[in-house]
């Protein structure tokens, strides 16, 4: 074991551990705070596999965004902060199952897939290739990124805001 | 980048609607009359699309350095999306004036989600049916929940959303597990290695998701537990849209997966799953669709069993199922669209006329109407001469050349059932007297879309073959 | 694995300032608890209200404006994500494919900055 495989392990459990009290837990601020460091624990991760872009942008986007949104949704909107979310009592037994399932698949993938790793070295920063993936093999798909971002705004805007009288 | 003019001219068709969106959108903001303009620019782009790619059928070429196929067998399916997006917005112009607002947002959000199926038709990347399906889907859910003062229409955004996002998961996770395997994004080089990677078993894992997601999308029956609500919630021209073009979509990708088995000698791991998805998705939307009062909710389970005879072929996994699953969705299309441009013409007053009594006597009001909708409910249950009666036929041949005849009797069986909640409409128009006073108002645009589907679906009945050319001459 | 992988040194100052971040926070949350005097009363659990009794419940509804103008945010935030890789080695992609790098962007931001507009002339902004 070396160091690497103690960071991932870290940062694996990190993300694991807090995952489950996300779902066990019922008091749904405390569910967006350890939702918090899951993902967290996967921004963690992605830096280890080298995608150090993609790893801030998790930060960036889920972190800094989407959770602070989340926690300030469920302290601003009205009664529900003391209620007690009901989750993990109703349906358990089929939960378990249809997760077990699905779990006991994939650890078996794992354990008898031959993994390759990717030669070559993994550049210092991924931000340029990024850039250039963008502009050249994958500029469709970020045009049509543009539209699908339009998009999401014309229907937040128009389910969200509210008629004029 | 395109090289030269004559790839600009191919992808028109994407180009058109790109910018017909950026223009809507302009419009919407700066014009008071926006709701006057806007079905109109939007029908000139979907029919210019339509017809455009019909032209250029056999100008087949692979655009942006293998990201996106135009002519051949994505222009069968534009041809699809674009009538049938075309058709629906003749029959929006005085169907949403129902609806107090969101009007320009309601024709941009259409665009958008055809543009979307476009892309995921044509994608030769698998990113690019990705992000097809996000433009669709974002779109689809938003205009699921158009109507905002209506709590169904509510219930059905959500439900649709949360569900929706859930199998767009699936997807992503399996596309994952697939790029893990080939290393590559690209249709291709997956297709030509497939009988290399379906060794691996993380490859088989990974497709499985791949394919439970779209599953989901195309309303199968395991993954049917959004169908009925969404469908019954959302306004009914929209319900038109996604049980037809959004399901013709979905299957444009599954497509993709039958022709991999195909190229590589029939390597078929997964005509056992299509096969039980088909059986218990026939079955279910049949037998479950019996008891619905309600003639959208009817719909959305002939629908679900719709998307098990067209499994059928999937799980047949041969030439003759890959044309006739083409043949069978443009049917499907187009009988469905009609028959929802009808119920959007007798709901337009008052949302209770949804129900089966409220077309009790149909036929002495309106018998035009009356006419088209005993069409549309003859060819959707299979009966010949009608276009629908054709796609079963196809479906159901492929699947007695790939030995799987429990199947198609399985399948026959079935439609045998489906026939008596389709005529059951039929009965109540023509032979029950009318209990409610309905005021019926049928505008020019609604009928003409009606007529149009009913030509088609007619024309597809009695020469199948003209299309099924077309299909076999860019299959092969 | 040892060679392929990205050199981990580059990441020890930001491990150093999470770490000395946790255990700074840590250790003024429980010192307080643990040195200083708790004789809670009444008073001094209601919430600070400048001296006055405090009014209502603190659970107030927020107005919808308020969730529109979060979503807004968070669209631009993963619009600004794919700015960022380009804009940050512009000089680099420019020198290598000249115009070409532009004008993807341009369309990108014309796109993007047409929803901006769009937000603005419905009135998505206005907080009243």
């Amino acid at each position: 074991m070396n160091i690497y495989d103690i960071i991932f392990y870290l940062f694996a459990i990190v993300t694991l551990v807090s995952a489950a009290f996300v779902v066990s837990t019922k008091n749904i601020v405390h569910a967006a705070f350890f939702l918090i460091f899951t993902f967290f624990g996967v921004a963690g991760l992605y830096i280890l596999l080298g995608a150090d872009f993609i790893g801030v942008v998790q930060i960036l986007v889920y972190v800094g965004g989407i959770l602070i949104l989340l926690l300030f949704g469920v302290m601003l909107t009205n009664k529900i902060t003391n209620v007690e979310i009901r989750s993990g009592t109703t349906q358990i037994v089929p939960a378990l199952i249809g997760v077990g399932l699905f779990a006991g698949i994939l650890v078996l993938t794992m354990v008898s897939t031959e993994w390759k790793s990717a030669p070559g070295e993994i550049p210092f920063t991924t931000a340029y290739s990024l850039g250039k993936v963008l502009l050249t093999d994958f500029v469709l798909i970020f045009e049509l990124l543009g539209i699908l971002l339009l998009i999401a705004l014309i229907g937040a805007a128009s389910i969200a805001r509210r008629e004029k009288e | 980048m395109p090289q030269n003019s004559q790839e600009i001219l191919l992808m028109l068709p994407h180009v058109v609607i790109g910018v017909g969106i950026v223009i809507s959108l302009l419009i919407e903001m700066y014009s008071k009359k926006s709701e006057t303009i806007l079905p109109w620019i939007s029908l000139f782009v979907f029919v210019f699309a339509g017809v455009h790619s019909i032209i250029n059928i056999s100008a087949n070429q692979i655009l942006f350095g293998g990201m996106l196929e135009v002519g051949g067998k994505p222009a069968i399916f534009n041809f699809i999306f674009n009538i049938g997006a075309a058709l629906l917005i003749l029959n929006s112009i005085d169907y949403i004036k129902k609806y107090e607002s969101n009007h320009g947002e309601y024709y941009i959000l259409i665009q958008s989600a055809i543009l979307g199926m476009m892309v995921m038709a044509g994608s030769k990347d698998i990113f690019m049916i990705f992000i097809g399906l996000e433009l669709m889907s974002i779109a689809f859910y938003v205009l699921a929940g158009i109507n905002k003062k209506k709590s169904s229409s509510n219930e059905a955004a959500l439900k649709y959303f949360l569900l929706g996002a859930f199998a767009t998961g699936f997807i992503v996770y399996g596309i994952a597990l697939i790029y893990g395997v080939s290393s590559t994004t690209s249709v291709d080089s997956i297709i030509q290695n497939f009988s290399t990677f379906t060794q691996n078993i993380l490859f088989i894992v990974g497709l499985l998701l791949f394919i439970i997601g779209f599953s989901f999308k195309i309303a199968a029956f395991p993954f049917h537990m959004w169908v009925p609500d969404v469908y019954q919630g959302s306004a009914t021209t929209v319900t038109g849209l996604m049980s037809t073009t959004g399901k013709t979509a979905a299957f444009s990708v599954l497509l993709i997966i039958l022709s991999a088995s195909l190229i590589n000698y029939n390597i078929d791991i997964f005509a056992p799953y299509f096969a039980v998805i088909a059986t218990l998705s026939m079955l279910y939307g049949s037998i479950v669709a019996i008891a619905q009062k309600n003639l959208k909710r009817m719909l959305a389970y002939s629908s679900i069993s719709h998307a098990g005879y067209m499994a059928i072929g999937l799980a047949a996994a041969n030439s003759e199922a890959f044309s006739g699953i083409i043949f069978y969705l443009a049917a499907y299309t187009f009988m469905n669209i009609g028959a929802f441009g009808i119920i959007s013409i007798i709901e337009k007053q008052n949302d209770a006329n949804t129900d089966l009594t409220a077309y009790a006597g149909l036929a002495s009001k309106s018998p035009i109407l009356a006419a088209f909708m005993s069409l549309f409910m003859f060819a959707l249950a299979g009966i010949p001469p009608l276009a629908g009666f054709f796609g079963k036929y196809y479906v159901f041949i492929s699947a007695i050349e790939a030995d799987l005849t429990w199947l198609a009797v399985v399948g026959v069986f079935s439609s045998v059932i489906s026939v008596y909640f389709y005529l059951r409409l039929v009965v109540y128009m023509y032979f029950k007297e009318s209990e409610k006073d309905i005021d019926l108002h049928i505008d020019k645009y609604s009928l003409l879309s009606v007529v149009v589907s009913g030509i088609l679906v007619i024309y597809f009945g009695i020469s199948p073959d003209s299309l099924l050319n077309l299909i076999l001459s860019v299959v092969n | 694995m040892e060679q392929s992988i990205q050199p981990l040194e580059n990441y020890i100052p930001i491990f150093l300032v999470l770490g000395f971040a946790a255990v700074f926070a840590l250790a003024v949350i429980f010192s307080s608890k643990l040195f200083g005097p708790s004789r809670p009363n009444k008073v001094k659990l209601s919430p600070y209200e400048s001296g006055k009794d405090p009014i209502g419940s603190i659970k107030e509804r927020v107005s919808i404006k308020y969730y529109l103008v979060a979503m807004l945010f968070i669209i631009f935030d993963i619009e600004v994500i794919f700015v960022y890789p380009w804009g940050v080695q512009f000089k680099q992609l420019f020198g290598e494919f000249g115009i070409i790098a532009f004008l993807p962007m341009l369309w990108f931001l014309i796109v993007l900055e047409l929803g901006f507009l769009y937000i603005y002339k419905k009135g998505g902004l206005k907080w009243d």
